[in-house]
This record gives structure tokens, sequence and C-alpha cells, in this order.
């Protein structure tokens, strides 16, 4: 188990350090001068020499490169002349609504999904199942921005229940919350029922039956456990995604998250708040898979002691 | 069987009651008015839609021509000079001001008497210390002063000088705010509660989410009545008006024309456009063969029936343009309409020898001009001119801009000065070399108009220049932009601003 982990730091690491130098290099590829966006098109070219030398955007590339790997390695991020603050501190005020809009979502997902996926896999073809399809189906097919909108009308504009956006009280995190977790419903939903489905035709399952256990023993001391390994997987996976790519729920409800303040780092070409970021994102992420991978060998055996 | 169905139905009346509990517990613990949102209320508390974000309340720094930062700005601080709703220059901490001979300097008289928030008295140091602050941080404000210095002549008097004459001085110092002197370049703690002399002080400031406004009890002017003032971030259009029909926010505005007649109909909400200085502006790349003609020019823009255009798209926030700048600006002179004629500007195309297998690039930057320039592009289509529309990301557009990487260039372009001398006077020139084209008469005109100050003289001037523009075709000038805004009729004395930047220090509720 130790040697697991071990193994998966290193990885990690490996990771930190591919997103970091990816980043980096994507950022400068990507056309448009950040000293003309922060001056606007009205700067004398004197001004924009003085503005490249500030941001160290007149040295060359391979020199940028390492200082910036020397500056990430002693975890400063630089200054956001953008923002004028340092680019971690935005990167980090921005943490909590994330946080906040993120677990909340999993959490919703993870109940609704997983209940739906038992009740649909529980008893494969019958009309809960065919329901719960059909509605996952939906649910997965609707852009994010347009159920947004569909519960603002409903439960801000007509029923006058909710806050439309914003943050400051647990009532503005209803909305955003229930939006971002819709589609990750469908997916634990529908990985639970298939998982599900498939263990509950393996022959032990058959053995407990015959063994005169009720239908409710077999799903939860035997079926369960196992459908729920690769439903963990994608759950690691999906909470990571969330983190950084939240931005359209964010606009929606007006939730001041990781995600849009990316989204306008890179229009603005503010490098430092993009690197910082998507370090910060691909480290969650990094953990995430971590947390997922110990609980997926918690759930299996084999795993822990290295059978497979 | 007959257990099962009760159970069946036990469970099911088990369920329903969960969710009707769920439903009164979401129903208790929920009313539409949050910490931060909740809308004008007894106690004079005024919620406000911010249409950018505030990202920073420096007005000297990298954010400080952002309008976010602006309009938090004028609340906080004061300028020796400020534009009026309807952009003509007042003084703020100006009492007067006064050219010299040949408007290389302006001398401005200070207020006496004025205080900062904290107490402390406000004198020509601080001016002068935030002046040469502003340029020191060399932020997007100091390029409005190239090469100008500030000194003093006495505690109540300070002097600009200008390598150049500049008579747009006092229309460019609206960008200026001043600071009490000794504040360094990233004073976060500052920034985090400011001192400032303007109407309001902060009480709260979250970076691009809100901002939350008290009064200055130490404000020389009349003091706000309101008690508090929340500025909140919500960039998506459709939740800044959904927020305002439940009451969350009592004031919006940038609102586009298909929000507006919802709006009207809601009895409670309060709808008016004013005209800005903004206008769409769509140059032509001169320095191209296809272009370097002005017959040309003057044909393609000919071939657009804009009139039909702006109608269709901009009912209430477009009217047809009459000049290069819109009428709330100083040197506005109106011009000759263009007639829609696109016989006559195929028959014009033909005659000048163009190109008609050429295909024009038409950059643009933001998606919501996409109808606009579509529709220009189609008529022009119907014409036998070939456009592709490329619609590019602000810092590319911006990029392209410069380096002439396009034919047809759109922008919505405001004065924020209320003087031509920023708009013409500096985007028209040779030497600014913005749209490829070039000519010795208007340089000298733009030149003679930015070095008097007689305004008489200068209004003169430009509409000579202006002329010029029109009839050479610099560029099409299809529509004046108004701003529409839209505010709880509970509130009274707001003004709608000209520059998009509305001032709170004088709105009430019925409570404040």
């Amino acid at each position: 188990m130790i040697r697991m982990i071990v193994h998966r730091l290193l990885i990690g690491v490996f990771v930190m350090w591919g997103a970091a130098s990816l980043i980096f290099l994507v950022v400068r590829a990507a056309p448009g001068d950040p000293a003309t966006v922060l001056l606007g098109p009205d700067a004398t070219r004197s001004q924009l020499d003085q503005l490249h030398a500030s941001l160290g955007l007149d040295r060359p590339l391979g020199a940028q490169y390492l200082s910036y790997l020397g500056d990430v390695c002693r975890l400063d991020f630089g200054e956001s002349h953008w923002l004028g603050r340092p680019a971690m501190g935005a990167v980090l005020d921005r943490l909590p609504a994330t946080i906040d809009l993120t677990v909340t979502a999993t959490v919703i997902a993870v109940i609704v999904g997983l209940t739906l996926g038992m009740l649909a896999g529980a008893r494969p073809g019958g009309l809960l199942d065919r329901v719960v399809s059909a509605c996952t189906i939906a649910l997965q097919s609707f852009p994010t921005f347009w159920i947004g909108i569909m519960l603002v009308l409903v439960f801000a504009l007509t029923l006058r229940l909710l806050p439309s956006s914003g943050v400051g009280s647990p009532q503005h995190l209803v909305l955003p919350a229930v939006t971002l977790s819709f589609p990750f419903v469908a997916i634990i939903a529908r990985l639970t029922r298939t998982s599900l489905a498939e263990t509950m035709r393996e022959s032990y399952i058959q053995t407990a039956r015959s063994k005169g256990l009720t239908e409710r023993q077999v799903l939860f001391g035997h079926a369960l456990r196992n459908s729920l390994i690769p439903v963990v997987t994608v759950v690691g996976v999906q909470v990571g995604a969330l983190v950084g790519g939240a931005v359209i729920v964010e606009n929606v409800f007006a939730w001041p998250g990781l995600g849009s303040l990316v989204v306008e780092a890179v229009a603005n070409r503010d490098y430092t708040v993009v690197q910082g970021a998507t370090l910060l994102i691909a480290g969650i992420v990094v953990v995430l898979n971590l947390m997922a991978d110990l609980l997926v060998a918690q759930l299996d055996p084999r795993i822990r002691t290295g059978a497979v | 069987m007959t257990s099962t169905r009760e159970h069946g139905r036990s469970r099911l009346i088990r369920l329903a009651t969960t969710a009707a509990a769920g439903a009164a517990l979401l129903a208790a613990c929920t009313t539409t008015g949050g910490e931060d949102g909740g809308g004008s209320s007894a106690s004079g508390d005024v919620t406000v839609a911010g249409t950018y974000p505030i990202e920073s309340l420096d007005p000297h720094g990298a954010q400080g021509a952002s309008t976010g930062t602006q309009l938090a700005a004028q609340e906080i601080f004061s300028r020796l000079v400020k534009p009026a709703a309807d952009g003509t220059p007042e003084g703020d901490l100006a009492t007067s001001w006064k050219a010299g001979k040949d408007v290389t300097s302006w001398t401005f008289t200070l207020r006496s008497g004025v205080t900062f928030s904290d107490g402390s008295a406000l004198d020509a140091d601080d001016v002068i210390a935030s002046f040469q602050r502003m340029i020191a941080l060399n932020g997007p404000n100091a390029g409005n002063f190239p090469g100008d210095t500030m000194t003093k002549v006495s505690a109540t008097e300070v002097v600009l000088h200008s390598p150049a004459p500049d008579a747009s001085v006092p229309g460019k110092l609206g960008t200026f705010y001043v600071l009490p002197s000794g504040v360094g370049k990233d004073d976060t703690a500052f920034f985090n509660h400011p001192v400032g002399s303007g109407p309001f002080t902060v009480d709260a400031f979250t970076p691009s989410q809100s901002l939350v406004l008290v009064p200055n009890t130490k404000y020389q002017g009349t003091k706000p009545t309101l008690s508090k003032v929340t500025v909140r971030n919500i960039p998506e259009l459709a939740s800044r008006m959904t927020a305002l029909r439940t009451g969350e926010v009592d004031v919006a505005w940038g609102i586009p024309d298909d929000q507006l007649a919802s709006l009207k109909s809601q009895q409670d909400l309060t709808v008016k456009t004013v005209p800005s200085s903004a206008e769409f502006t769509m140059w032509f790349n001169s320095s191209i063969p296809a272009l370097k003609d002005a017959k040309v020019r003057r044909a393609i823009w000919q071939a657009v029936d804009f009139g039909t255009i702006v109608g269709k798209l901009y009912p209430d926030t477009g009217k047809a343009a009459d000049a290069p700048v819109t009428s709330v600006v100083l040197g506005h002179a109106a011009q000759p309409a263009v007639t829609y004629d696109p016989a006559a500007a195929k028959a014009a195309l033909t005659a000048a020898g163009f190109d008609f297998s050429k295909k024009l690039r038409l950059q643009f930057a933001n998606d919501e001009f996409k109808p606009f320039v579509q529709a220009v592009v189609s008529d022009l289509q119907k014409v036998g001119v070939q456009v592709e529309p490329l619609e590019k990301e602000q810092a590319v557009f911006t990029e392209d801009l410069l380096a002439l990487k396009w034919d047809i260039n759109f922008q919505q372009l405001a004065t924020p000065s209320y003087d031509a001398a920023s708009n013409l006077g500096r985007l028209y020139t040779c030497a600014a070399r913005r749209m490829g084209y070039c000519n010795k008469q208007l340089d000298g005109l733009l030149a003679a108009a930015g070095a008097t100050a007689d305004k008489q003289r200068r209004t003169d001037l430009y509409a000579r220049a202006s002329r010029i523009i029109w009839q050479d075709a610099v560029g099409m000038y299809p529509m004046s932009v108004s701003i529409a805004y839209a505010w709880n009729s509970d509130l009274k004395g707001f003004v709608p601003d000209a520059s998009g930047l509305p001032d709170f220090a004088t709105v009430r509720t019925g409570g404040s």
C-alpha cells in the first residue's frame, strides 16, 4: 500500500511538472501581447518596452522558463500586473467559492446518482430502470447554461424562493450547485446502474441468493461494494474537472469561482494568474485521484495487496 | 400481493412527506434578499448590478481605465475636474482652471477646506503626489499625459505642464484621481480600505465580486443620504436582468434593446436611454490598394443600408450618426447624411476599377456585434463586394488593429474625455497610423484645434476636420450609441450617466 502511495505521488510530481511546462508554453504561444492588453492600444513603444521588461517578457524564452520553474519550486507564482496583486493570492481568494460549489454539487450528485443507479441497476430492464435511463440521458443532454436559466426562471423569477445569483448565504448556493450537479448525477447514475447490473449477474451473487439472503442483503452486502469501484474512479476524475470547469455555471449565477478567473486571465493574457490557477487545479486533481485510488484500494483488496 | 402494494403505498407516502418537508424547509430558510442582494429598503440600501467587474480600487494602476475601477473611484476619490452627467467638464477639487498662453500649461485653483475621509487635509501636495504616482505606475491612464509634469504654486494652486499644446487637458483629467500623498505602488492595505475625499468610503471590497460603500462623513459636498451602496458583479446579462426583475438589484445599465420592452412593462421599474460618447466606427484600411481611393470607400459606405440595420437591431439605443464623434463630444459637427443607394454604389465601384474578386477582412472583437456585422456583410454582398467577418479575441483584435491586419475594422469607439482631441486628434493623424490614412491638411487642423483653448475656435476647427474625415470616408460612421438604464422606481434623484458611470451620491430611497 505504501509503495502504491509513493508510486502515485511520484507520478503526481511528474504530472505537476508537465502541467507547469505545458501551461507556460501554451499561454505564450497564444497570439496577443499582455503589455498591449494591459496598456491599451494608445500605449507608446517606450511604455510597452518598459512593461515587457517589468513582466520579464524581454528575456529569451528559455531563461523565462527556468526562472519560472525556480519560482514555482519556491511557491512564488509572481505578481499579476492585471490585478495588481500576487497571482496566487487572487487564485486562492476564489478557491473557497469553488470548493463550496464543487463539494455541494458532488454531494448532491453522489447521493442522487447512486440512489438512481442502484434503483435502476437492481432490476435491469424493469420499469424503474427504463425511467431512470431516460431521465439520465435527458440530464446529460441538456446544456448546463439552459438548465441554469430554467432553474432561475422557476425558482427565482416565478416562485421567488431562491436568489437568482451571487453569494453570501447558503440559499445562494442551491441553484448553482444543483445546476452543476445535473450532468454529474447522470454520469454517476448510469455508471452505477451498468456496474451494478453486471455485478448482479456474477456467480457469487447467485451463491449469495442461494444461501437464502434477501435481495437487500445481496445488494448492500455483496453487490454494491464491488459495483462502486469504477464509480469512485470516475467521481475522482469528475470532481477534478468541476474545480476549474464550472465557468458557465459561474457566469450564469455570478459565482466568483476559479473557472471564471482563469477565463478572464486568459482573455487578459495574465500569464501569472493562468499559471498559478492551472497548477493549483492540477494539484487538486492529483490529490483527488490519489484519494480515489486509495478508496478503490480500500474497496478492492486485490489492489491493496498488489494482486492486480 | 396486498402487502406488497400496501408497502409500496406507504413508501410513496413517506417519499411524498419527505419531499413536502424538504420543500417547506427550503421555503422557510430562503428569502430572495441575501446578504448582498435585496434591493432598496427603508434603510436606504441600494444594490447595483455592475456591468464590469471591479478588480482593483487603485485608479492609477493597471485597472485604472477599466469601467469597474472608474465607477468605484469616482465615488471614493475626488478629481480636479470631472464630467457632468451630460459630459461637460465641471470642477470637483478645482474651483477654476485656466490655460496658459500657448496652452502648454494649465493652472488649477483648488477648493479650500477639503479633507480626506480620515480627517486629514487635502492640498496641492496630495494632488502632485497623486499625479506623479499615476505617471510612475505607467498604467493606461498615464498614457493620456505623455511627458506631462505637475508643479505646485501654492497650497491651493497647481500647474500641469505639457511638452506640446494640449487643449484637452480638462477633459482628460476626468480619469485622474487624488489620493493622499505617500500611497505606495502596491499598497494593498490602503486599497482594502482606501482613504479618499469622494462622497463614499469603502465598507467592504471583494475584488471582482462586490464593493460595499457607505457615506463619507467628511465629504465636502452634499453628503449622500443612502446608508449603503452595494455594487455586485453579475457578468451574465440574463442574470442581471433577472436580478433586476426580482428586486435583488435596484439599478442596471448597458441593457440591450431586446430586453427593454419587457423591462418597460414592469411597473416598478423606470427605463431610460441617454446619448453617450460611443459611436459605431468602421475604419477602412486606406493603406491597401483596394481601399486607397476615397471614391471606393464612399461607394462601399453608400452600399450599406445602415438606416434599416440600426432601426431593426438598435431601435432604442441606436441613432444614425452624423459625424465621426457623437453630439455629446466637444467638436461635434453634423455632416450630410450618406444616402443608401446600392445601384450608385455599384456603378461608382465599377468606375473606380474596384476588384470585386478581392475578399475584404472585417475584424471585430465582441460577439454582441455579430448581427450588425453580418447585416453589413450581407448588404455589401448584394453589390458584389465580398467581405469576410472575422471575430477576434480582444487581445488578438488589439494587436491586429495596431498592425493594420484588417481591411475594415469595426469598433464601438467612445470618447471618455468628451473632447474630440482624444478621438479625432489622437487617432486620425498621419503619425498615429491607425487606419493607414494620412492627410496633411487634416493633421494641420487637428494640431491647431489641440493648440487653442478657445472653445468656439476648437469647435470650428474640428468641424472642418470632421468634414474631411466624412467626405474622404476614412471610415463608415453608422450609429451613435445610447446607454439604456433601468432602475427601481423607488429610487429618487438617479441620473443616468452618458459614460455608463452613474453617481450614487445624490440618489435617495423612500426611507433614506
